[in-house]
C-alpha cells in the first residue's frame, strides 16, 4: 500500500513538474519581445547548466556541484549582458569575456581522464575543416547570415574536434586549460557576433518558438532513446579495444566480420550439386513447369501464355524452390547465411501456411475454432516457446530409456513398428486402404475435369506408397541395429545438436508462432475481397482455383507484401530462440546472438556494434519499402 | 551604458579568477583520488584504516547502510544460503545487504560494469575477469585492513587468484575442488571394480565396465550460455597430469600456443574416452545436449558408474541421495604418466566497485571464517542436512560443520601438492568464456576436428 501511495505521489509530482516546466518555457518565450535581457539571462543560465550537467553526468569534472552552479551563473550573467549591450564591439567583448571565463572554468575543472594531448596536425585539420564548413554554410544559405557568425560557429566545432575529441587523452593540465579557454573564446566570439535583435526579430522569436516547444518533449525522447544510441553504435563500430581503451581503427571490425569463416563460410559450395536436395528441387521445378505448360495448353485455361498456375503446379514449384533454398543453406554456412536461411524459411512457411489456412478455413464450418487454435501460439513469448520446444517436444533420451520428447517418442515408436513384422504389415494394409480411397477421389476429379484434385491425390499416393515400401522393406523411424548384438535399439534424433538441420528445428518454433499472425491478417484480407468480383469470375466460368489465383491473390497481394516484410524484419533480429535453445552452439549462430556475445560476453563493443550496424543495414531497405508503400496507400 | 559594461566585465573577471582558483584545488584533489583508485592502494588504504583502526566491525557504525551484491549463484540453496549468511552480518550491524543471483551473471556484470551502474560487490567466478576488470579500472584494490583479514584466513595458494599484477583486488569466499570423480562404492564393490590409481587404470576400468555391459561414465556439457565448460575442466585436469603445473601455466598465459601438440594430445585423450562406443550415458541423447547438472539422477540410479565433476556437483544429486560409503562418494581423479598429484580448483572472488566503509566491512566478512561457517550451516540446512555443495578453505573455519565426505574433499585441497585454478577461468574472456567453450563443444559434438578446433581457439586469442 505504501508503495502504491509512493507511486501515485511520484506520478502526480512528475506530471505537475512537467506542466510547470512546460508552462514556464512558454512564459519564458513570452518575455523575449519586451524583456529581452531577462529572457537572455535565463537562456544563458540554462545553457551553461545543461552543458556542465552533461559533463557532470559523464563524470568529466571535479566538484561538479560548485562548478555547475558557477557555469549557470556565468551563463546567466553573459546572457543578461548580451540582452542589454547593443553595440557591436560591446557585444563582442561581453561574449568573449563570458565565453573565456566559462572555458577557463571548464578547463581547470576537467578531470585528468579527459586531458587532451594537443596534436598539431589534428588541430590544423579541425580548424581548416571548421572554417571551410563555415564558408560553405554561408555560401549555400545564399549569404543570408553573417559570414563571421557562421565561420566562428563552425570554427568552434572544428577546434573542439581537432584539439580535444580527436586527441589522445593523456595530456597535461596546461593543455586542457588552453584548449578549453580557446574553445570558450571562439564560442563567446560567435555568440557575441550575433547582432542585437530588433523588435521584429524578438517578436518572431516569441511566435516562432511555439512549434518547437510543443515538439520538444517528443523530439527529446526520440533523440535520447533512438538517435543518440544509434549514432553511438555506428561510432563504436569503428573502434577496437577494451571498453575503457577504445581506439579508432576504421573499417577493421567490418573487415573482420566479412572475412571470418564463422560468419560466412562458402568453402563447401560444390557439395550443393552433389546433394539429393538440390536435384529433387530441380526435378520438382521442371515437372511443375512442364505440367503447368501441358495443362495450360490442353485445358486452355492459361493466362494466354500457355501456362496454367494451379494449386498442383504451384505446389510443385513451391516445394521445389523451398528444397532448393534448403540445398543452398545447408551447405553455405556461417552466421550471415544462417540468418538468411531463417528469413527464407520463416517467411516462406509462415506466409504459405498462413495463406493456405486462411483460404481453406474461409467460410467453412468451425472456422473460428480452427483459427483461434492456430492463432494461440502468438500469445506465447519466444522464450516460453523455446523452452516448450526444447523440453517436451525435442528431448532425446539414451537408447536404454523411454523417449520423453514428443517427436522422438513417435519417431522411435514408428521405428519399432517397422521392425516388427506384424505391426508393419497391419500398418501397410491400413495405408493401402487410404491409397485406394485417395485414388478413387483422384479418379472422380479426373472424370469431372478437375486436374488439381487428380494432381493432389497422385502426390499423396506417391508419398503413401513410399511409406508402405519403407515399412515393408528397408524400415523407417528411429531404430538402428545394435553394433554388437544386431538387435534393433532406439536411435532418437538429437534435434538441437545435429546440424545443419537443428537450425530448421529452431525455425519451426518461429513458424509455429508466426503462422497464426500471417493467417489472421490474410483471413481479414480475403474477407475484404469484394463479393461481386468473385461472382463475376464464377459467372464467366472460372473454376475455384482460377478464382483464387486470378482474383483473390491479386486483390490481397499488398497484404502479402506487408506480412512478408514484417516477418523479414522480425526474423532478421531473431535472438530469443537461438539464445535459449542452443546459445549459438552447434552451428546455429545468428547475427543478433553473435552481436550479444561479442559485445557483452567478450566486452568487444567495437565488433558487437559493427554487427548491430550490419543488422540495421539489413533491416533498412525493407523498412524503406514498407514506409514507401504506406505513403503510397495513404495517397492512393 | 558604458559604465555598466565595464562594471560587468570587472565582475566577470573576478568570477573567472575565483572559478579557476577553486577549480585548480579541486583538480588537484581529483588527481590523487584517481591515482588512489587505479594504481596504488596507498592513499585509499590509509584513509580507510584511519577510519577503522579498530578492526572489529562492531566498533564501526554501519547502521542504516545498504550494500548490494551480485553473483552467479542462483539456485534456491546457493543464493538462499548466501543471503542467509549475509543476513547474519547485516542484522548484527543494523545494515541491509541484498544478494542477487543470475544465471547469466557473466554477461550482465560486463554490461553493468562497462555501463557505469555496477553493484557494490560482484562475486566473480573467473580470475581472468577480475584481471580484465582491474585493468579497465572498474574495480577497486583492497585496502590494507581487508587484505589483513584475507591473509589471516586464507592461504597464499588461494589469495593469489584475486591478485592482479601484484595488487590484491579479490577476496576468497569459497573454494571448489574439481579433480573429483563421483561414484558409488557399493556399485563398485558389486561389480568387483577397484579404484583406479592412474589415468591408464581409469581407461582400463572404462573398457572393463563396457565389456561387462555397464555404462562407465555420465557426461554432459550443456550449460546454457556456458555450454562446454565441463569439457574444459577435463582437458585442464588431464593437462596438469600429463605436463605439470609449469606447462599448464604457460598454456593459460599463452606463452605456448593453445594448439600445442601437448594440449592436442590431452584433447584426444579426453575425446578418446568419451567417443568409445558405450562409454557414456548422456541423459539427453548426446554429450553436448545433456545439461551438466542432469547427471545426478543417472549416477544415483546406477545408469552410469562414474562422473567427473567438481565438489559443487552435490547440489545436483537428487533429493534424498545417501552420500558416503553406502551411497555416493568421491575419489581423487587419478594421476597421469608423471605420477604427480595436482589439484584443479575453482572458486569465487568478491570484488568491490564502491569505496565505502560498509562495502569494505562486507568484503572483510566474505574473507572471514565466520562467513564460511554461517554459509555452510545455512546451506546444509537448506539441503536438509545433506552435502551442501559449498566448500571453503578458510583456515580458521569450524570443520565440524562439514560432513565427513566434505571434510575429505577439503582435505584433498589442503593436502594437494599443487593447486591450480581452472585455466579457462584464467584466460581472457574471449577464449576462456568464448571459443574454448564453443570450439570444445563442436569437437565433442563431432562438428569439428581437434586440429581445427584448437587452431580456431588459437586464432581467437586476443
Amino acid at each position: 500500500m505504501d508503495r502504491v501511495i509512493a507511486v501515485v505521489i511520484g506520478v502526480v509530482l512528475a506530471l505537475g513538474l512537467s506542466a510547470i516546466v512546460f508552462i514556464g518555457i512558454n512564459k519564458l518565450f513570452d518575455l523575449s519581445e519586451k524583456r529581452f535581457a531577462i529572457f537572455n539571462a535565463v537562456i544563458g543560465g540554462v545553457s551553461g547548466f545543461v552543458v556542465f550537467a552533461l559533463l557532470w553526468g559523464n563524470q568529466m569534472i571535479v566538484s561538479p556541484e560548485i562548478v555547475t552552479l558557477m557555469a549557470t551563473l556565468i551563463g546567466a550573467a553573459t546572457g543578461f549582458a548580451l540582452g542589454l549591450v547593443k553595440t557591436r564591439s560591446g557585444r563582442l567583448a561581453v561574449g568573449v569575456a563570458g565565453g573565456l571565463t566559462l572555458g577557463l572554468v571548464a578547463g581547470s575543472a576537467t578531470r585528468s581522464i579527459a586531458w587532451p594531448s594537443i596534436d598539431p596536425v589534428a588541430v590544423v585539420v579541425g580548424v581548416a575543416l571548421g572554417a571551410g564548413f563555415g564558408a560553405l554554410h554561408w555560401v549555400i544559405t545564399r549569404r543570408r547570415h553573417s559570414a563571421r557568425v557562421l565561420i566562428l560557429a563552425w570554427l568552434s566545432v572544428g577546434w573542439l574536434f581537432g584539439a580535444w575529441l580527436a586527441a589522445d587523452l593523456d595530456g597535461s593540465k596546461a593543455e586542457v586549460v588552453f584548449v578549453a579557454a580557446v574553445l570558450g573564446l571562439l564560442v563567446g566570439a560567435w555568440i557575441g557576433s550575433v547582432p542585437y535583435p530588433d523588435r521584429l526579430t524578438r517578436a518572431s522569436i516569441a511566435t516562432g518558438s511555439r512549434k518547437y516547444i510543443f515538439l520538444a518533449p517528443a523530439m527529446f525522447f526520440i533523440a535520447a532513446t533512438l538517435l543518440v544510441p544509434l549514432g553511438r553504435t555506428i561510432w563504436l563500430g569503428f573502434l577496437t579495444g577494451t571498453p575503457t581503451k577504445l581506439e579508432f581503427s576504421g573499417l577493421e571490425n567490418y573487415v573482420s566480420i566479412f572475412t571470418d569463416s564463422g560468419i560466412i563460410d562458402v568453402s563447401d559450395w560444390t557439395s550443393i550439386f552433389t546433394g539429393r536436395l538440390f536435384w529433387s528441387a530441380v526435378l520438382l521445378v521442371v515437372v511443375g513447369v512442364g505440367l503447368g505448360r501441358w495443362l495450360g495448353r490442353s485445358g486452355g485455361t492459361g493466362l494466354g501464355t500457355g501456362f496454367s498456375l494451379s494449386a498442383g503446379t504451384g505446389m510443385l514449384i513451391g516445394v521445389g524452390v523451398i528444397l532448393g533454398g534448403f540445398a543452398f543453406f545447408t551447405v553455405i554456412r556461417g552466421t550471415i547465411p544462417n540468418n538468411l536461411w531463417w528469413i527464407f524459411s520463416v517467411t516462406v512457411f509462415s506466409v504459405g501456411l498462413g495463406l493456405a489456412i486462411a483460404v481453406l478455413a474461409d467460410r467453412s464450418k468451425g472456422e473460428n475454432a480452427a483459427k483461434s487454435l492456430i492463432f494461440l501460439p502468438l500469445a506465447i513469448s519466444f522464450v516460453g516457446a523455446s523452452i516448450i520446444w526444447r523440453g517436451p517436444m525435442y528431448t532425446a533420451r539414451p537408447p536404454s530409456q523411454d523417449q520423453t520428447g514428443v517427436f522422438n517418442a513417435i519417431w522411435v515408436q514408428v521405428g519399432e513398428w517397422s521392425t516388427s513384422d506384424t505391426s508393419s504389415l497391419v500398418i501397410s494394409l491400413g495405408l493401402l486402404v487410404i491409397v485406394a480411397f485417395a485414388g478413387y477421389i483422384g479418379l472422380r476429379g479426373w472424370q469431372s475435369g478437375n486436374n488439381a484434385i487428380l494432381a493432389g491425390s497422385v502426390a499423396i499416393n506417391l508419398a503413401l506408397v513410399w511409406l508402405v515400401y519403407r515399412f515393408l522393406g528397408p524400415g523407417i523411424g528411429g531404430v538402428i541395429p545394435d553394433p554388437i548384438t544386431g538387435e534393433p535399439i532406439p536411435d532418437p534424433v538429437i534435434f538441437l545438436t545435429s546440424n545443419p538441420w537443428n537450425n530448421f528445428w529452431m525455425m519451426l518454433v518461429f513458424i509455429w508462432i508466426q503462422t497464426g499472425f500471417a493467417m489472421v491478417i490474410f483471413s481479414a484480407a480475403i474477407k475484404a475481397v469484394p463479393d461481386d468480383l468473385l461472382e463475376a469470375a464464377r459467372i464467366d466460368g472460372a473454376t475455384e482455383s482460377q478464382t483464387f489465383w486470378k482474383v483473390t491473390v491479386p486483390q490481397i497481394f499488398p497484404t502479402i507484401g506487408v506480412v512478408a516484410t514484417t516477418l523479414i524484419v522480425t526474423v532478421l533480429k531473431v535472438f530469443d530462440i537461438p539464445k535459449v535453445m542452443t546459445n549459438g552452439n552447434f552451428d546455429t549462430q545468428v547475427l543478433a546472438n553473435e552481436m550479444w556475445q561479442r559485445a557483452f560476453t567478450e566486452l568487444n563493443f567495437g565488433l558487437g556494434s559493427a554487427l548491430a550496424v550490419v543488422i540495421f543495414l539489413g533491416v533498412l531497405p525493407i523498412m524503406y519499402l514498407n514506409i514507401r508503400r504506406m505513403q503510397r496507400e495513404r495517397l492512393g | 551604458m558604458k559604465l555598466q559594461k565595464h562594471w560587468f566585465i570587472a565582475v566577470l573577471s573576478v568570477l573567472a579568477l575565483v572559478a579557476s582558483a577553486c577549480a585548480t584545488d579541486e583538480g588537484g584533489e581529483a588527481t590523487t583520488t584517481t591515482e588512489g583508485t587505479t594504481a596504488t592502494t596507498a592513499d585509499a588504504g590509509t584513509d580507510t584504516t584511519e577510519g577503522s583502526t579498530d578492526t572489529t566491525v562492531d566498533e564501526m557504525d554501519l547502521t542504516g547502510t545498504e550494500v548490494t551484491v551480485f553473483g552467479s549463484e542462483s539456485s534456491d540453496e546457493e543464493a538462499g544460503a548466501m543471503q542467509d549468511a549475509l543476513n547474519v552480518f547485516a542484522e548484527a550491524n543494523g545494515m541491509t545487504i541484498t544478494f542477487t543471483g543470475a544465471r547469466d551473471f557473466s554477461d550482465q556484470i560486463n554490461a553493468q560494469a562497462a555501463g557505469g551502474n555496477p553493484p557494490d560487490i560482484a562475486i566473480i567466478p573467473q580470475p581472468g575477469k577480475v584481471a580484465d576488470f582491474a585493468r579497465e579500472g572498474f574495480i577497486l584494490p583492497l585496502p590494507d585492513d581487508v587484505i589483513a583479514v584475507l591473509e589471516e584466513n586464507w592461504d597464499p595458494a588461494f589469495t593469489v587468484f584475486g591478485n592482479v599484477d601484484g595488487v590484491q583486488y579479490g577476496v576468497n569466499n569459497k573454494a571448489d575442488i574439481k579433480s573429483l570423480v563421483w561414484y558409488s562404492p557399493t556399485a563398485f564393490a558389486d561389480g568387483g571394480y577397484a579404484l583406479p590409481e592412474s589415468w591408464d587404470e581409469l581407461k582400463t576400468l572404462t573398457n572393463t565396465m563396457i565389456a561387462d555391459g555397464n555404462i562407465p561414465w555420465c557426461v554432459g556439457i550443456e550449460s546454457g550460455g556456458a555450454t562446454g565448460w565441463p569439457f574444459t575442466d577435463w582437458v585442464e585436469d588431464l593437462l596438469l597430469r600429463y605436463e605439470g603445473v609449469d606447462v599448464y601455466a604457460q598454456w593459460w598465459q599463452h606463452e605456448i600456443p593453445f594448439n600445442d601438440d601437448r594440449v592436442k594430445t590431452v584433447w584426444n585423450e579426453v575425446l578418446g574416452v568419451w567417443d568409445t562406443p558405450g562409454a557414456v550415458f548422456a541423459s539427453e541423447g548426446s554429450i553436448a545436449a545433456t545439461p551438466f547438472g542432469a547427471n545426478g539422477e543417472p549416477l544415483a540410479n546406477g545408469d552410469c558408474f562414474m562422473h567427473r565433476q567438481a565438489s559443487f556437483f552435490s547440489a545436483f544429486l537428487p533429493e534424498g541421495t545417501v552420500t558416503g560409503p553406502d551411497g555416493i562418494s568421491v575419489f581423487y581423479f587419478p594421476p597421469g604418466p608423471t605420477g604427480a598429484r595436482p589439484v584443479l580448483g575453482g572458486g569465487t572472488l568478491p570484488v568491490a566497485f564502491r569505496d565505502a566503509p560498509e562495502v569494505w566491512a562486507v568484503m572483510k566478512y566474505y574473507a572471514s571464517s565466520e562467513y564460511a561457517n554461517n554459509r555452510q550451516i545455512a546451506q546444509q540446512a537448506r539441503k536438509g542436512g545433506e552435502l551442501s555443495g559449498f566448500l571453503s578453505a578458510a583456515k580458521n573455519q569450524d570443520m565440524n560443520n562439514y560432513l565427513p565426505l566434505e571434510q575429505v574433499m577439503i582435505g584433498f585441497m589442503l593436502e594437494a601438492e599443487t593447486l591450480s585454478f581452472d585455466g579457462s577461468d584464467l584466460m581472457p574472456a574471449a577464449v576462456g568464456a568464448g571459443t574454448f567453450w564453443t570450439e570444445g563443444t563442436s569437437a565433442v559434438n563431432g562438428d569439428s576436428t581437434v586440429d581445427d578446433a584448437t587452431q580456431a581457439i588459437e586464432d581467437s586469442w586476443p
